[in-house]
Parts: structure tokens; C-alpha cells; sequence
């Protein structure tokens, strides 16, 4: 157990933080997507119609084959989304009726080898991530750790204790077959509020908690301060909710992929968790009676990072939580002039920069606020990356496709969520996690 | 609201097809005047966009308006002070709203030129471009009109402006890409181009209007310095800056109101500002060691006193796209432009004012410190993956 203090950062504090109260979502259909993972191209595994059963192969990966993407529920296929070019979008299952059969069996996890082949054939590997690249961990990949961070710092926070209440035993699981796979769990936990959580008692794992603002939780900023990512070396990392589904799966033998979803923001009528599977409707979490203002966006993650998602769409891969924010595509009269304590900025230009972490009331919505320009203002970005990187520097190289450059400035220790303050923040309005995400893919390709 | 009706209105004759297509950059930067853009991050609504759905309020034309807010007591200043010289000079009596009335009308001219020629420029490169019009201009235009003698003749000015914003920024690519400080580029032309209307004695104070008889002349503190006369200012009065000079530089208390906002507001970088103060300072200790003239004997503390020091150091130096880039880069680019302005004002016998020319060659050195600043970085990581091959080695 150790320590860590990050100073950089910034906490971003909007209303609508969900309340430790948990419904249950009633969900008849479920979707797995590729376009939730970074470089998968698609071999579709089932048709239309097909009926299949919690842990059924969907589709796999061509580069990447024998390791599929599950479904995570019984029922049958009931669509397959394209879009583009046929691109495969979505599988849609429909649940069927709950048939369950409770013959539970439990999985050895002695043998690092005997783990691999089980996670690969089950589904659970496509639960790992690999860095750098933020890619699915091909089948024979090694790695130098598995990296799990225990506790959310952005935007309206999950309480990832309360998320994981009653899945103890089985996290515990979880940790003792990632350690068996790996060799070696690190685990970050907040130094405020976690430490008489029952993570903070965990065995098999390395644990850290992380005092500071935002991206404390991250666990770019984990794996950076304990053992931080040279070229050639990769590790993995995992969402702590998916760590009790692996261990469930190795209890029992059943692939039952839980998810507490936090449901929250300031147009959210009663923001609170869900309890439901990975992949389930939004519609069974937030429909529009849930929504205060209906001109909003659903982010599928948190605000900073997160993907917008339609309201008839699904939940993202390792997803902790809907946000939802009011869209800000309104015209602000002289708004560059006015000083406005509605709104807030990092940059002490408004007044409520002074003042951000007292104004509770601030108002947050998807406007750019300004145009985009080129790369202006300096300082900015140091102020907010933990890191040991020069974040305007390795964002330059991105744009200009320098491999070696990108390298040797650091980009193998992020991933674009790493970057998100600095592309809130941003005076230009770049989109920056764009750019970091193109220049992870450029080095890909190449190597 | 009717003005947001008007732009509604007029938007599709300057949209892709209408009748005035071809003006769109200029619609589109008087609209995003009045109305800070109603454009969503990801695009447009409705868009699966991955990445930051929130963004600062802060965006580029805010941060030149504080600029612009905080050049605007040392304008003021400079306008009073520019009727006050005049007056003393041919022995007017002329109260304090007469002596502003008057800088007033001699600072228009200059202000105008300034910015319809810069703007002009600016406005055509984004139409021939089909880029939006920056706001960049907004605060460098003001700042050349506020460094110049007040006798500049306009066309001279309208000329430099020109230079300064065709070869000095829009050849590079625009606000945001250029390696000099715009508003230096335009005085160092003005200054190696007509240096009989930039320096000397008899450009500091500007003749009364109607007036028949010879031009007065007063000498700027370091035109008395380098021509080994004595000081006629109190360092008090330098301070204040009732002083002849440049139209808008010469008072330090107004220049440092102007530094409490942008250091308050964050805009400017206090590592900057904080260092070329040292460099200036250690650099005139120094010579104060040395000792070998008068010059050199000067109180280390005048430097910041005189000439465009003080308002080089906040508003020129900390320009952030001309400047060094990285914190540490910061710190070594403004010490060696204080420490380079002293250096010039007292060793070199050709120019009085060595702020001008410290910027600018830093300006161009800015990209070597930060480069050296960033390598540190690179090497250090080089290292450790070197150390981490031969553990698994």
C-alpha cells in the first residue's frame, strides 16, 4: 500500500451527481458494438434470428481471431446494425425469459496459461485493454501488469464502492485470476473516501491511493506514477466492474456481465445507479420522462470523454455511467465580453474562475463556447497532465505524424482520456483526444 | 432579439451558394462578434462524438479583449500624457481635459490607420483562405499604435503595418503560426526603414495644431543617455511617466495595472514577466559593477523605468505564440531579453532602446530553448526505456 499525490488537475463540479440509491433496469434488448473498440474489424459469427445464450460468440476481430465478443444475455439476435460501407455497427439481441439453471461450476485459475485459454474462449479477454493503443490485447500478448483503477475523479463521479456493493467475493475472484494471468495487479484507490472500503482490503493486489483533483482516477495517471510504459513494453488495464464479472464467471461458470450505471447530470430528474448487464438499452435507463430538458446529449462514459450515444442506443463497452448535459448549440450575445459567473473556465477570465470550486451552480452544456483556432495559448495544458509528458508538444508531434518524435515525447503512457482536461480547457477548441487517438493509430499501423 | 433575427436573416446571402459567398469570412467575424458561435463540440447535434463534451468558456476572442482591457490604462495614459508634453514644451495652459482632448485627437489617427489597414489585410487573407477571421490583430493593432512616436506620418505607419502583418504573420500562415511578435516586426520597420521619424530628438512631441513656428524638441531619458547628457527626469517621474516617449509606454504605474490583469486573469505568463525584471536587473548590476562610464553607473532599477521596458515585459515578451513555450523555456527566454535590453541600451552606440530588438532576436530563439527544454524530457525517457531493456536483459 502506498501513497500517491498528484498536484496538476482540475475538478470539474457539475450538478446532478447520482444519489447511492439503486433501481433495477428492466431491459428487453442488448447490443454489442464494435465500434466500442479501437482498431476491431468485425467477422460477424451469428445471423439474424440465430437464439443464443449468455457467453454465445457474436462476432471476433480478423486480425485477431478465436477470441470473440459475447453476447451478454440469453435471448435471440434480433438485428445487425450497418452503417456505412456495411460497417458493422451493432448485434442486437433480444432477452429472452430468464431461464436459469443454476448448475454452477467452479474454474480452476492456478495455471497462467489454463486462465488465458478460459478468458479467450469465454469472452472475459475482450474485457482487457491493452497499452499502449487502448486495443483489445491480441491472443499471445504478454504484459507487465494489470492496471485497475478502483475509483472515478471525473466529472459527477460513480461511487465505484456503492457500484460494487454485494460483488466483493467475486472482485476479490477477479483480482486473484488477473494476478494468476499477469503476475502482477496494481489498484488505485481514493485516498479520501476509500480507505475503509472493502477494496482497501483486497489481497493479490498492489494498492495505491491517490490523493489530488481529476485525472487522479484515471488509470493513465496509475500506471504512470507506479511503473510507467517504455517503448516495447505493454500493460493491461481492466474496469473494476469487469474484474467481479471475471470473477463470477470463474465461481460459477456463468458469463453475467453486471453493470451499476450511474445515471446523472443537471438535466437528469432523479440522477441514481441502475443495476443491469454491459450492452443494455439506454431506454431502459433513461428515457425522456427522465430528462428535465429534452434538448440534451447522452454520453455513454463521463463528459470528458465519453461517446454520445442515441436515445435508442446502447450502453459502451465499460461503461460506468450515462451523463447526460443540455446541448449548448444557442448564440451568446457579446459572450466573449460579458463577465459571467454562470459559466465556468479554468483560465480566471471569468469570474467564476476564482470561485469554481465554491460555485456549485455553474452551468455546463455541450457548446464549444468560441471557434476553433490554431494552437495560441501556452501554460494551459502543463497546469492539468500529471504526467511527465509536455502535453502541447506531443499533441504538435501528433498533428504532424512524427513517429519518433511522438515516441520520445511520451505518447506510449496515454491514451486520449489522459489528455481530456487539456481538450476542455483548450482556448483553440482543438480536439485534442482526436488527434492523440489518429497518432496511437498511425504508430499502430505502421509497426 | 432583433439583431439576432438580422444576422438570421442575412446568413444564407453569405452561406455556400448565396449571392455573397464570397464574404463569408467577413459575415462570419462580425457575427461571431455579436454572438459567441452556437456551435456543439463533436460537430453538430445528434453526431456519436468520442472526446470532451464540455468546454471552457474561454475562447480566443475573450482572451484578446483582456489583453485589450488591460492596454487600456497605459491608452489612456499615454493620450493625457501626449497633450501634457505638448503644452509643457510651448509653454500652453491647458487643463487636464484639454491636454487629453488633444493626445486624444493625436492618437485617433494613429489608432484608425493602425487597424484598417491591419484588418484590411487580415480580412482578405482569411476570404482568399476561406478561414475565419482571427481576433489576433485586435490586440496587436492596438499595441503598435501605442509604440510609435506620436509624430509618426500615417502613411509610414500604414506601410509598417502592412510589412508587419503580410511578412511577419500572414506568410507564416496567420495568427497563431508566425515566429515575431507583430507588433515588433511593424516598429523595427518603422524604426531601420525611417529612422530619422523614429528616433532622435524632435519626434516626441507633437506640435499644437494651427501652430506656424519651429518643432519643439524633447529627448526621450535615453536619448539623453546616449548622448551623455544628464538625466532631466526623476526617477519618480519615470515612474509615472511624464516623461517624452513612444505615444502609450512611458508611464510603469499604468503598464502595471495592465500586468495585475493579465497575471490576475492568467493570460500572460508571470514566469516571463518575472524574468526579464531579473535579467534587466542583474544585467544593470553588472554594469554597475563595471562601472566604466556613466551609463554603466546608472541605478540597475532605471532600466525598468525607461523606454519600452516596462511595457515590453507585459505585453510584448509575453505574447504567447511568439514566446518560449514550456515553463522552463519560459524562465531562460525572459531572462535573456531583460538581461539583452540592458546589454543594447548601454553598449550599443547605434539604437537607445534595446527592448525592441531583445524580443524580437529571442522571438527567433524561442523555438532552440524550447527544443533544448523538451529534449531534457526526450532523453530522460530514452534512459529510462534503456534501463528497462537491460533489466529484462
Amino acid at each position: 500500500m502506498s501513497e500517491i499525490k498528484i498536484k496538476k488537475g482540475l475538478d470539474i463540479h457539475i450538478k446532478g451527481s447520482a444519489a447511492p440509491t439503486v433501481a433495477l433496469a428492466d431491459c428487453d434488448y442488448y447490443a454489442v458494438k464494435p465500434t466500442d473498440y479501437v482498431g476491431l474489424v468485425p467477422r460477424l459469427l451469428v445471423a439474424e434470428g440465430d437464439s443464443v445464450k449468455a457467453g454465445t460468440p457474436l462476432f471476433e476481430d480478423k486480425a485477431n481471431p478465436g477470441i470473440p465478443f459475447v453476447s451478454p444475455i440469453d435471448g435471440t439476435v434480433k438485428a445487425i446494425v450497418r452503417g456505412d460501407k456495411r460497417a458493422l455497427l451493432a448485434v442486437v439481441v433480444s432477452a429472452s425469459e430468464a431461464n436459469n439453471n443454476n448448475s454452477s461450476t467452479e474454474l480452476q485459475y492456478t495455471d497462467s496459461d489454463n486462465v488465458r485459454h478460459i478468458m479467450q474462449q469465454s469472452g472475459l479477454w475482450t474485457l482487457l485493454r491493452q497499452r499502449p493503443f487502448g486495443i483489445v490485447p491480441p491472443a499471445s500478448a504478454t504484459s507487465k501488469g494489470v492496471f485497475i483503477s478502483a475509483f472515478d475523479s471525473s466529472p459527477l463521479p460513480v461511487d465505484m464502492t456503492f457500484a460494487l456493493t454485494g460483488r466483493d467475493k467475486d472482485f476479490q475472484t477477479g483480482i486473484d485470476v488477473l494476478h494468476t494471468l499477469a503476475g502482477k495487479v496494481v489498484m488505485s484507490l481514493d485516498a479520501n473516501s476509500q480507505r475503509n472500503s472493502f477494496l482497501a482490503h483486497v489481497a493479490n493486489a498492489d494498492i495505491h491511493f491517490v490523493n489530488g483533483p481529476h485525472p487522479a482516477g484515471l488509470v493513465g495517471t496509475l500506471i504512470a506514477k507506479t511503473d510507467p510504459i517504455n517503448k516495447g513494453e505493454t500493460v493491461w488495464t481492466v474496469n473494476a466492474q469487469d474484474v467481479a464479472t471475471i470473477g463470477h464467471y470463474f465461481s460459477t461458470g456463468e458469463y453475467r456481465p453486471e453493470r451499476c450505471v450511474a445515471l446523472c447530470g443537471p438535466v437528469v430528474n432523479k440522477p441514481q445507479y441502475f443495476r443491469t448487464l454491459t450492452g443494455a438499452s439506454i431506454s431502459s435507463i433513461c428515457t425522456k420522462d427522465s430528462l428535465a430538458e429534452p434538448h440534451s446529449r447522452i454520453i455513454c462514459g463521463d463528459v470528458l470523454s465519453g461517446t454520445a450515444v442515441s436515445p435508442d442506443g446502447f450502453l459502451s463497452a465499460a461503461c460506468d455511467k450515462i451523463s447526460v448535459l443540455p446541448e449548448g448549440d444557442y448564440y451568446d450575445f457579446m459572450g466573449w465580453l460579458r463577465p459571467n459567473f454562470k459559466k465556468f473556465s479554468f483560465s480566471h477570465t471569468f469570474l467564476s474562475g476564482f470561485f469554481g470550486k465554491q460555485l456549485k451552480n455553474l452551468q455546463f452544456d455541450t457548446g464549444t463556447h468560441g471557434s476553433v483556432r490554431p494552437l495560441f495559448v501556452t501554460g494551459e495544458f502543463e497546469k492539468l497532465v500529471p504526467l511527465d509528458i509536455y502535453p502541447m508538444q506531443l499533441i504538435k508531434a501528433c498533428l504532424v505524424g512524427d513517429i519518433e518524435l511522438m515516441e520520445e515525447l511520451g505518447i506510449y503512457e496515454v491514451e486520449p482520456e489522459d489528455l481530456a482536461l487539456c481538450e476542455f480547457a483548450d482556448t483553440s477548441k482543438t480536439e485534442i483526444q482526436a488527434i492523440v487517438r489518429a497518432g496511437l493509430e498511425k504508430i499502430r499501423k505502421e509497426s | 432579439m432583433i439583431l439576432r433575427d438580422f444576422f438570421d436573416k442575412l446568413k444564407p446571402n453569405f452561406s455556400k451558394g448565396g449571392r455573397f459567398e464570397k464574404l463569408s469570412s467577413t459575415f462570419e467575424a462580425f457575427e461571431s462578434f455579436a454572438f459567441t458561435p452556437n456551435t456543439v463540440t463533436g460537430g453538430k447535434v445528434g453526431s456519436a462524438y468520442r472526446g470532451s463534451h464540455i468546454r471552457d468558456a474561454v475562447d480566443l476572442k475573450r482572451t484578446i479583449i483582456t489583453v485589450v482591457i488591460a492596454l487600456l490604462p497605459a491608452l489612456l495614459f499615454g493620450m493625457w500624457n501626449i497633450g501634457h508634453q505638448t503644452a509643457m514644451s510651448y509653454g500652453l495652459d491647458w487643463g487636464f481635459w484639454h491636454q487629453f482632448w488633444f493626445g486624444f485627437l493625436r492618437m485617433l489617427p494613429i489608432i484608425v490607420v493602425s487597424y484598417v489597414v491591419g484588418l484590411a489585410i487580415e480580412f482578405l487573407f482569411a476570404e482568399i483562405r476561406h478561414e475565419e477571421v482571427s481576433e489576433g490583430f485586435i490586440g496587436t493593432g492596438l499595441i503598435i499604435a501605442m509604440i510609435v512616436p506620436v509624430t509618426v506620418p500615417l502613411w509610414q505607419l500604414a506601410i509598417a503595418v502592412a510589412f508587419a502583418v503580410i511578412i511577419g504573420k500572414e506568410v507564416f500562415g496567420g495568427s497563431g503560426y508566425n515566429f515575431l511578435n507583430p507588433a515588433l516586426v511593424a516598429r523595427a520597420f518603422l524604426f531601420f526603414s525611417y529612422p530619422s521619424h523614429m528616433s532622435g530628438d524632435s519626434v516626441w512631441i507633437a506640435q499644437p495644431f494651427h501652430f506656424a513656428g519651429d518643432a519643439i524638441s524633447g529627448a526621450t531619458p535615453l536619448g539623453q543617455l546616449m548622448a551623455g547628457q544628464p538625466l532631466q527626469a526623476s526617477a519618480l517621474d519615470m515612474f509615472i511617466g511624464t516623461i517624452p516617449g513612444s505615444t502609450c509606454e512611458t508611464s510603469v504605474i499604468a503598464i502595471l495595472l495592465g500586468a495585475l490583469l493579465l497575471l490576475t486573469t492568467g493570460i500572460a505568463s508571470w514566469r516571463i514577466m518575472l524574468s526579464v525584471i531579473i535579467g534587466g536587473g542583474l544585467m544593470g548590476l553588472l554594469f554597475n559593477a563595471i562601472g566604466a562610464n556613466e551609463y554603466m553607473q546608472l541605478p540597475f532599477y532605471y532600466h525598468y523605468l525607461m523606454g519600452g521596458f516596462a511595457f515590453g515585459c507585459v505585453f510584448m515578451a509575453t505574447d504567447p505564440v511568439t514566446a518560449a513555450q514550456t515553463n522552463t523555456g519560459k524562465w531562460i527566454y525572459g531572462f535573456l531579453i531583460g538581461a539583452f535590453a540592458v546589454l543594447l541600451r548601454v553598449l550599443n552606440p547605434a539604437y537607445p532602446e534595446g527592448m525592441m530588438l531583445a524580443i524580437l532576436l529571442m522571438n527567433c530563439f524561442a523555438p532552440l530553448i524550447d527544443h533544448c527544454v523538451v529534449a531534457s524530457n526526450r532523453n530522460r525517457r530514452k534512459k529510462r526505456w534503456a534501463t528497462a531493456e537491460r533489466r529484462i536483459a
